[in-house]
């Protein structure tokens, strides 16, 4: 199975799962909720940490639940891990970048038979995320370590292609997103913003990359300290 | 042949004009016959002098009996096998027992007014055959026993044609027997053409005999004629009938039976839901007798949509075509009457009804009937209305028009709903007095025919006939079902017509606003006349508890309209349109009824919500599912949402107002026609594409007609069909109806020429047509056709033409040569050409002769000989005028339209041939103004470009004439040419090779070609290929092919190696490689211009997701960071610039320019990232 390509769904859920995992993980290493509620298990075989948390694994589930709907129908451009403090100030983004390379049929979208020819095959994927992981979990070396003790909080933001409202849920539902806050946002982001680059993947399907950005006003409270 | 030399007499003594009547017959078909037939005069044509007539007619008789009398063995043994001998015979004898009848001594002698005519009768007639036998030869005609013929016989009498037939005598003069009894009857003969045989006029046993009524068409048509006639009752004693026999009806009124809960009454239900609520329409489920009429072919052809006059004889027939044509003639003379009154030439009729007793208002009366005996007289002649007038009575009504607003608001307002009782019914009865009382109504099938099986639509029915239960739209057969004793009469469009102007009379004469509803129906606002009423009343009658102006006037009218018409009317009186509605109900049958403002929640609470004009069958529907009451009582108790929620928005609304007896509507007097349309759902049974499309065509016509007749043309066209439903019968239960069928509707813009808007038939059928075709129905399952045309615009009022502008020439004024100088022109021609005869006399050498008098008399345009062929001796004769006019117009063909090479038109080919000498007159005579005045300014050439532009047909591309190559031929098979080197090299002799045919020249060019390119000639494979289609297995789902990914590729970075190879680097190793060698290399220079370039070039694409993807971005940013570390290492201390003003050092230089390629390359790639993440990038 793993030796053939990646179907289209396959491909969505894979992306979506792999950012179920990135939100725990990245929630661990910035330290945004304490150290204790998370538990450490094997996934894309690499150690991560996953929140115990019933109401947040909730919340972080719900969100990709939201985000997958989006995917189906290719809208997504980025999906944004917003750490902010009490303020509502952005303060990181986590920004994964979704950009899909194919347009499927829906039929095609949902036979698991139906493998994207010339795409990347399902094992490799998963060692890419891995990969993804791994350089996730070293990010602070780049991004220093946040001491900002339990102000912090965090947001999930999705950004869609050209304005488009989301779609994707259950249709009788009324959606699950909400406008997101300014600053949360790419237009948002300062001038002096700085991006760091995590990894991407071309998966032939969709192809992610996870960057991360240090917004202006972070930067400026670390010069000053 | 035989009849020749009789004829040619005729024709010596016969003036050629007399035989212009019959011109519009012939058809070169049998050109003896026709022959004959042209230069024969009939009596029946004109009235020519009858000894003439008796001169010229004779030898036809006497020839034939002569020849027959000769052999004096007509009572003789006929021989064995000589048909030919008996048929002789048998003919003979008959025209000796002719002769015999007009000898009869017995008999009064008849005048002899059918001299010359000679008859033939077809098929059954009445009366009968031996009856009109004896009658034509009594007044001397010649009656003709057989057909074998046609040139003995003058004219054909029938009462009936088969199609066939119909096609046989198409070119002669086939006449109803009616027209040797009416003649017969004032001795004179009558003109023929009056009882001309028209095919339709057929009785057809399957749908009863069609009343004999004139119809609107065939009296238009004839009316010309009618118009030459001396006696004008000839024609219309046809029009009488029988009256149906008289049944004695049983005057028991059943209880009506409810068949359905809700039954629908109408002939011919277009959906199959509509079906199920008619009770028991027919007998059966399609009907027997179309379905037998329809196999046999040449009824089909005479009677369904096929037939050539199809259409105009449904609309003779069609009671509701008459019913909505006079709606519309009707509301067109209210606007008439209304623009009159506006414009301020009303001449106020003596109105006053306004006294209290009858004495007033039966002057009133009289003079109403008086000016509708004018009416009658003026417009008896057809079934329209037109040529009749209203007057409106108050001219205050263009006012109110202005403020658009009618009358006073509110309940102040007295509106009245003045409706005959069963018009058509009690119309009828009029004639029909020994009727009344009797169950009756109004249908085209009469009495016993069409036994119980008759589909004929009841269009009105009696209150004794309603009292069984009878409904109008219901089917002969169903009522006969409920009363088997009905009695049916038919309808009298005239009587109609003349009855409705009456009554549109009266009211006019009361209303300050009407609304025409129908023939038979209107709505009048009567508010000022009610107010004058009441103010003229003494006090004490308005203390009166019984006073009522209302219905006083209501009750005032009513006697008008019996005493005009005999027929009674009810009124229902109320303040506003849908209470008056209501109100009518309660007056029917004979009276009126005033609904006071008071008495409306009462009045309405137990109606029905059917009973509210505007919800019918299926609100009520609607209102039992949903709402569960129908009761206008109960309804209102619901609120406006809920009746919204069940019914509609407007229906709501509509009927959320109505249950308490409010309506907001308006009188509509004036309503603009918004479209003409022609209908026909009956008889449609085509069996091709081009019946189909001959039939629109005819429709066409017919919108046409109608357009023309409201003057308006249109901007759109709706083309509704409808098509049999796929379950119902091929035959519907109704004779040649629709039955079920699915309804398509069409719309599009109607494009007359230039795009304007048109009311011109073929522009209106192409346009129906196209839109028919695109549907690609079965022609033969289409069962109604419909064209309506919408945007109207008036016809009249010139519209600015569009489409092509025009020239402004300069006005000409051509001279008008005098008398005199015309005179003296003639005179010096013909001196010229005398001269030249004499001249060409003299010479020798025969020289063309000039052709002079086509150049001098017809307009030198024409027939002009070519200036090399002018004789110049003659030319220099002809005198001046006519020289120098023959002088210009040679120039100017010289100058156009194909312009010769100058040298060639200014010197003529033979130096004998004079040059024409450029004339003073050349310049200013105006006869030829061509060249002037088209100048553009600034040069003095024409501008020849613009004009030709100009002239170009509009829709067509302009292709400049200079584009050649668009006309050109393309090079074919012909042109094909193989240059000689090639065919030298090929081996090939090019003399031999252009010998050869082209197809073998191609051969072998190509034999040659293949064998040097390949070296042999490719053997011709053995098996043939045979090209099949791939099977396609049915077991196999079909698959389409997977999805593909899409990778795209990563920008490289391109170098030359030292091998002359080029290398293409993506990897980011590989770049850092090269960049680390590069730094290296340049470590004490500064970078190169070109290599920063090189590498910035792959670093910007990279950033870009477009072009790179991500990982594009991740590549880039790894280069950058060993870049950036690469230059630290060698430059570290020059990164944040100088710390000294001196004169930077060499090193410091290099440093700092490295430090700032470095800068510039990432602030190129910041500005790329900033643009999908917002901010820059960071190399930390």
């Amino acid at each position: 199975m793993s030796n053939n390509p990646l179907t289209f769904n396959q491909t969505v859920r894979g992306i979506a799962e792999f950012i179920e995992v990135a939100i725990h993980t990245i929630l661990y290493v910035r330290q945004i909720y304490p150290a204790e509620i998370f538990v450490r298990r094997k996934k894309y075989d690499t150690p991560v940490f996953q929140s115990r948390h019933p109401a947040l694994n909730e919340y972080i589930s719900g969100a990709v639940k939201a985000i997958t709907d989006e995917l189906i129908l290719g809208n997504v451009d980025k999906v944004v891990v917003v750490i902010k403090d009490k303020g509502d100030v952005a303060l990181e983004r986590f920004i994964f970048s979704v950009e899909t390379m194919i347009q499927v049929e829906n039929f095609n979208k949902d036979t698991s038979q139906i493998s994207v020819e010339n795409a990347m095959t399902p094992l490799s994927l998963g060692q890419y995320f891995r990969s993804f992981l791994v350089k996730l979990c070293m990010v602070e070396a780049q991004l220093g370590q946040m001491y900002l003790g339990e102000d912090v909080s965090f947001a999930i933001v999705i950004e869609l292609k050209d304005d488009k409202p989301p779609t994707g849920s259950n249709p009788k539902e009324p959606p699950p997103w909400v406008p997101a806050e300014g600053q949360h946002t790419t237009s948002g982001a300062g001038d002096d913003a700085e991006l760091h680059v995590i990894r991407a993947v071309n998966t032939g399907i969709i192809n992610l990359s996870l960057v991360v950005q240090e917004s202006e006003e972070k930067l400026h409270r670390e010069r000053e300290k | 042949m035989t009849f020749s030399t009789s004829t040619t007499m005729a024709t010596d003594s016969v003036p050629p004009s007399a035989s212009n009547s019959s011109d519009y017959y012939f058809e070169p078909d049998d050109p003896a016959f026709l022959e004959t037939l042209q230069n024969t005069v009939l009596p029946g044509d004109l009235p020519v002098d009858a000894t003439k007539a008796l001169q010229q007619a004779q030898p036809l008789k006497r020839s034939y009996r002569e020849s027959e009398d000769d052999r004096g063995d007509v009572y003789g043994a006929a021989h064995f096998g000589d048909f030919g001998e008996y048929m002789r015979r048998k003919r003979a004898k008959l025209q000796l027992q002719n002769a015999g009848i007009a000898g009869d001594e017995t008999l009064e002698q008849a005048p002899q007014i059918f001299k010359g005519i000679s008859i033939y009768i077809n098929g059954y007639t009445t009366p009968s055959v031996q009856d009109l036998r004896q009658l034509i030869i009594r007044h001397g005609g010649v009656f003709q026993p057989y057909l074998d013929r046609k040139e003995l016989v003058t004219h054909i009498i029938t009462c009936s044609l088969t199609p066939a037939k119909v096609q046989e005598f198409k070119n002669m003069k086939v006449v109803r027997p009616e027209w040797l009894v009416e003649s017969a009857k004032q001795g004179v003969l009558l003109p023929w053409r009056n009882f001309i045989f028209r095919h339709n006029e057929r009785s057809e046993p399957s749908q009863g005999v069609r009343p004999l009524q004139k119809s609107l068409l065939a009296t238009f048509s004839s009316s010309s004629q009618q118009q030459q006639q001396q006696q004008p009752n000839a024609s219309s004693s046809t029009q009488k009938r029988k009256p149906p026999r008289p049944v004695i009806p049983i005057v028991k009124p059943k209880p009506a039976p409810d068949p359905l809960s809700n039954p629908l009454y109408t002939t011919d239900p277009k959906s199959s839901k509509e079906a199920q609520h008619v009770p028991y329409y027919a007998a059966h489920e399609s009907n027997p007798n179309a379905q037998r009429a329809m196999e046999n072919p040449a009824w089909r052809s005479a009677h369904t949509s096929i037939a050539a006059d199809f259409i105009e004889g449904y609309y003779k027939n069609s009671r509701l075509h008459h019913l909505s044509t006079w709606k519309a003639e009707l509301k067109s003379l209210l606007q008439e009457a209304q623009e009159r009154a506006e414009n301020g030439v009303v001449d106020i009729l003596d109105s006053d009804v306004d006294g209290n007793g009858d004495g007033e208002a039966t002057a009133g009366v009289d003079k109403v009937s008086a000016e509708s005996e004018d009416l009658s007289d003026a417009g008896a002649s057809g079934v329209s209305m037109r040529g009749a007038e209203f007057v409106l009575r108050s001219p205050t009504k263009g006012k109110d028009k202005g403020k658009g607003k009618a009358g006073p608001p509110g309940e102040d307002r007295v509106i009245m709903h003045c409706d005959f009782d069963c018009f058509f019914v009690s119309a009828g009865l009029v004639k029909r007095p020994q009727y009344k009382g009797k169950p009756i109504v109004v249908c085209h099938s009469q009495g016993a025919q069409g036994g119980t099986s008759s589909t004929s639509e009841v269009a009105s029915a009696s209150y004794e006939a309603r009292g069984f239960g009878i409904k109008n739209g219901m089917s002969l057969q169903q009522a006969r079902k409920l009363c088997p004793d009905i009695i049916t009469i038919p309808y009298e469009f005239e009587l109609y017509k003349q009855f409705s102007l009456k009554f549109y009379t009266i009211l006019m004469k009361h209303a300050d606003e009407l609304q025409a509803v129908s023939v038979d129906e209107a709505l009048i606002d009567v508010t000022s006349t009610v107010k004058r009423l009441r103010s003229k009343a003494t006090p004490d009658t308005l203390a009166s508890p019984g006073f009522d102006p209302a219905k006083e006037l209501a009750e005032a009218i009513r006697a008008q309209v019996r005493r005009a018409t005999g027929c009674e009317v009810s009124i229902g009186v109320a303040h506003n349109i849908l209470l008056s509605r209501l109100a009518t109900r309660r007056a029917k049958p004979a009276g009126s009824y005033h609904l006071v403002p008071d008495e409306v929640d009462e009045f309405l609470a137990p109606l029905d919500i059917k009973d509210l004009h505007g919800f019918g069958r299926s609100a009520k529907q609607k209102a039992l599912e949903k709402l569960g009451v129908t009761m206008l009582g109960e309804l209102k108790e619901k609120s406006k949402g809920v009746l919204c929620d069940a019914l509609g928005k407007s229906m709501g609304e509509t009927l959320y107002n109505a249950v308490r007896g409010v309506d907001e509507k308006k009188l509509e007097s004036d309503k603009k026609r918004k479209s003409v349309s022609c209908d026909i759902n009956y008889g449609i049974r085509f069996e091709n594409n081009e019946q189909v499309e001959t039939f629109i065509h005819q429709m066409a016509n017919e919108v046409t007609r109608r357009m023309e007749e409201i003057k308006v043309l249109g901007r759109s066209i709706t083309l509704k069909i409808m098509k049999r439903d796929p379950t119902a019968p091929v035959e519907p239960p109704k004779f040649l109806g629709h039955g079920a069928c699915d309804v398509f509707n069409k719309q599009m813009g109607l494009f007359g020429p230039h795009g304007r808007a048109t009311s011109d038939s073929k522009v209106i059928g192409d346009h129906a047509w196209r839109m028919l075709k695109a549907y690609n129905f079965n022609p033969k399952e289409l069962r109604g056709i419909g064209i309506q045309i919408q945007k109207l615009e008036p016809a009249s009022g010139a519209p600015t033409e569009p489409g092509q502008g025009r020239l402004s020439f300069q006005k000409v004024e051509r001279t008008k040569p005098s008398e005199d100088a015309v005179k003296a022109r003639r005179e010096a021609i013909s001196k010229a050409l005398e001269e030249a005869r004499a001249a060409e006399a003299q010479t020798p050498i025969v020289k063309e002769p000039l052709r002079s008098r086509s150049t001098s008399v017809q307009p030198p345009a024409f027939g002009l000989p070519s200036f090399s062929q002018v004789d110049k001796s003659v030319f220099n004769a002809l005198p001046d005028d006519i020289r120098s006019e023959l002088e210009i117009e040679y120039k100017r063909r010289s100058a156009s339209p194909f312009p010769v090479p100058e040298r060639a038109s200014t010197t003529p080919a033979t130096d004998a041939k004079p040059k024409p000498k450029p004339s003073p007159l050349t310049r200013n005579n105006a006869l030829f103004p061509f060249p002037k005045k088209i100048f553009i300014k600034g040069t003095n050439r024409p501008n020849v470009k613009r004009i030709t532009q100009q002239l170009a047909p509009q829709r067509a591309p302009a292709y400049s004439p200079n584009k050649k190559n668009l006309f050109m031929k393309r090079p074919g098979l012909a042109a094909w040419k193989v240059p000689e080197t090639e065919l030298r090299k090929l081996n090939i002799d090019p003399e031999v090779f252009a010998m050869l045919p082209k197809n073998i020249q191609r051969e072998q060019i190509t034999a040659a070609r293949l064998l040097k390119t390949m070296g042999t000639i490719p053997e011709k494979s053995e098996h043939r290929v045979v090209l099949k289609p791939r099977k396609v297995d049915h077991g196999e789902v079909f698959r389409q092919p997977p999805p593909k990914a899409r990778h795209v590729l990563p920008p490289s970075l391109k170098q030359q190696s030292s091998g002359g190879q080029k290398l293409y680097f993506t990897e980011t190793d590989d770049i850092q490689n090269i960049i680390e060698q590069w730094v290296t290399r340049f470590k004490n220079h500064p970078p190169n211009g070109k290599d920063i370039d090189f590498f910035a070039k792959w670093l910007v694409k990279s950033v870009d997701r477009e072009v790179a993807t991500d990982e594009g971005l991740v590549r880039a940013i790894a280069v950058m960071k060993w870049w950036l570390m690469m230059v630290k290492r060698y430059f570290g201390q020059h990164e944040y610039g100088r710390l000294h003003d001196d004169e930077p050092s060499r090193e410091e230089k290099v440093g700092e320019a490295w430090w700032a390629a470095f800068r510039n390359v990432k602030e190129q790639m910041d500005a790329v990232a900033k643009k999908r993440f917002g901010g820059k990038l960071s190399l930390r």
